[in-house]
């Protein structure tokens, strides 16, 4: 649906949560990453992380619930968008997205979402492993192929007899 | 670390005042139903029926506590103003008009406490005694199905959801009207102990108690049986962070304890106080059954998540995002 998305390879991704940080600073103006619209999940005690955020999916469960009619796929922005004067945060739409990206914020008592800070997304900008990526739809699948390629090649490499 | 068991948090979107909204509504309608029946049936003692028809002031309670769970609050009549967009909106449709019907049915039977009377408007009065009918019970299943709604839900999406919340409806709905209608004997001795109501009553709720708990293991087992989700939902209520809930709250104080008391009272039927906490014991087992089910509707875990944790061998993630 939409033009451009944010691809994450979780194998870089450090777990710093600058992603988080950036995100809250340039949507509420506070650095609280309770109120980021990015969520980096965590497994400690083998060092993995996993940021995710908002897959804008084709068809959106949460535009499907929402009663207010406040979610829903803006089609010139091709992506799935929140009305927040509309919201009225009953949190439906965070009940039934099985990514868990809309978010309830506490301070402004409506969900909000992941808009990819109208094009220029901070959590892009400021990743400093590169694990997020905003790149053309179409192009998802050769980035995750030249990742591929390239662990291959550095694994040839650590391998004895080359 | 037990290998193979992922036990999911409890969802935290939705808070208890959806289950109080849940409960009060459904048994303000269940004890309509029941009392219009038992008043149908020719069964109602007093001059009055107003013992057996107050069930619209508990949903008149009730109502507000959706609202409570909102965000922005002001917010609530713009969206629900338009019944086309969801069941939150026609839900509130349905409370409103049986919150109007119900507390004018109501109204009418106090007015011979007032000295008025009553006796020439019995057609009009039969007119409204099946409109408040049908609302009460479209209220009922409302309550299961403003949870069905929301699809994404393993654990709520199945039409034995708003079968299970009418069935407890009736059964709480019904110890309701015992409880009342044994407290306004107390209290007005002089119109004496409704022996018949309340034979009636008391095995209707037998049967009722039954029905429901059949209702519950099919729900459960039927859930169980729906993919992971499901199965994550039923085993956080069976052995998770919600087994007290389950076990004290639904099992032991809305159904074992009821039977076994409703057993001693049948053996001592001057032991007044036995029903009393019998149907203390009912009314708070019919809330945690509300409040275990909104808190155990978790959604599964994301798909990435989960391919990392099959990737990594991690099968004891305690934690659930969101």
């Amino acid at each position: 649906m939409q033009k451009k998305v944010l691809v994450i390879d979780y194998e870089k991704c450090t777990g710093c949560r600058m992603c988080e940080l950036v995100c809250s600073v340039f949507h509420t103006g506070a650095s609280n990453p309770s109120r980021s619209r990015i969520r980096v999940i965590k497994w400690e005690w083998i060092g993995l992380y996993l940021p995710i955020t908002c897959q804008n999916c084709e068809e959106p469960f949460c535009t499907e619930v929402c009663p207010a009619k406040a979610c829903h796929i803006d089609l010139k922005k091709h992506m799935v968008v929140i009305d927040k004067n509309k919201c009225m945060g009953c949190k439906t739409c965070v009940l039934a997205c099985p990514f868990g990206a809309p978010l309830f914020d506490e301070v402004e008592r409506v969900t909000v979402k992941c808009d990819y800070c109208d094009g220029d997304p901070q959590c892009v900008r400021f990743c400093e492993p590169g694990a997020i990526q905003y790149v053309d739809a179409g192009e998802v699948s050769g980035v995750k192929q030249l990742a591929a390629a390239e662990r291959l090649t550095s694994a040839l490499r650590k391998s004895p007899g080359m | 670390m037990n290998k193979g068991l992922i036990y999911l948090k409890p969802q935290r979107q939705w808070g208890w005042e959806v289950a109080v909204y849940l409960y009060l509504a459904g048994v303000g309608a269940g004890s309509f139903i029941i009392g219009l029946l038992m008043d149908w049936l020719g069964y109602s003692p007093y001059s009055t029926r107003a013992i057996l028809l107050w069930g619209p002031i508990l949903v008149t309670i009730g109502a507000p506590f959706l609202i409570l769970d909102l965000g922005i609050k002001r917010r609530f009549l713009n969206t629900v103003l338009n019944p086309k967009t969801s069941w939150l909106s026609r839900g509130f449709f349905i409370l409103s008009m049986y919150i109007v019907i119900g507390l004018v049915i109501f109204g009418i039977s106090i007015l011979p406490f007032l000295g008025i009377s009553i006796s020439n408007w019995s057609s009009l009065l039969l007119i409204l005694d099946v409109v408040g009918f049908i609302l009460a019970l479209a209220t009922a299943i409302y309550t299961g199905i403003l949870l069905q709604s929301v699809k994404y839900v393993s654990f709520w999406n199945t039409s034995l959801l708003p079968v299970l919340f009418t069935v407890s409806a009736l059964s709480t709905g019904s110890m309701a009207i015992i409880l009342s209608t044994l407290g306004y004997s107390i209290l007005t001795p002089s119109e004496g102990y409704p022996t018949q109501l309340m034979d009636v009553l008391i095995s209707t709720e037998q049967v009722l108690i039954v029905i429901e708990a059949i209702v519950l293991g099919l729900y459960l087992f039927f859930r169980y049986k729906a993919g992971e989700e499901g199965k994550g939902s039923a085993r956080l209520l069976l052995s998770g962070d919600l087994k007290f809930v389950f076990w004290i709250g639904i099992i032991v104080s809305g159904f074992f304890l009821p039977i076994i008391l409703e057993a001693v009272y049948s053996q001592f039927q001057e032991q007044h106080f036995l029903l009393f906490l019998n149907g203390v014991f009912l009314l708070i087992g019919g809330f945690f059954l509300r409040y275990g089910v909104v808190y155990a509707g978790i959604k599964d875990q994301h798909p990435l998540q989960k391919l990392i944790q099959t990737h990594y061998n991690l099968r004891t993630l305690k934690e659930n995002y969101g």
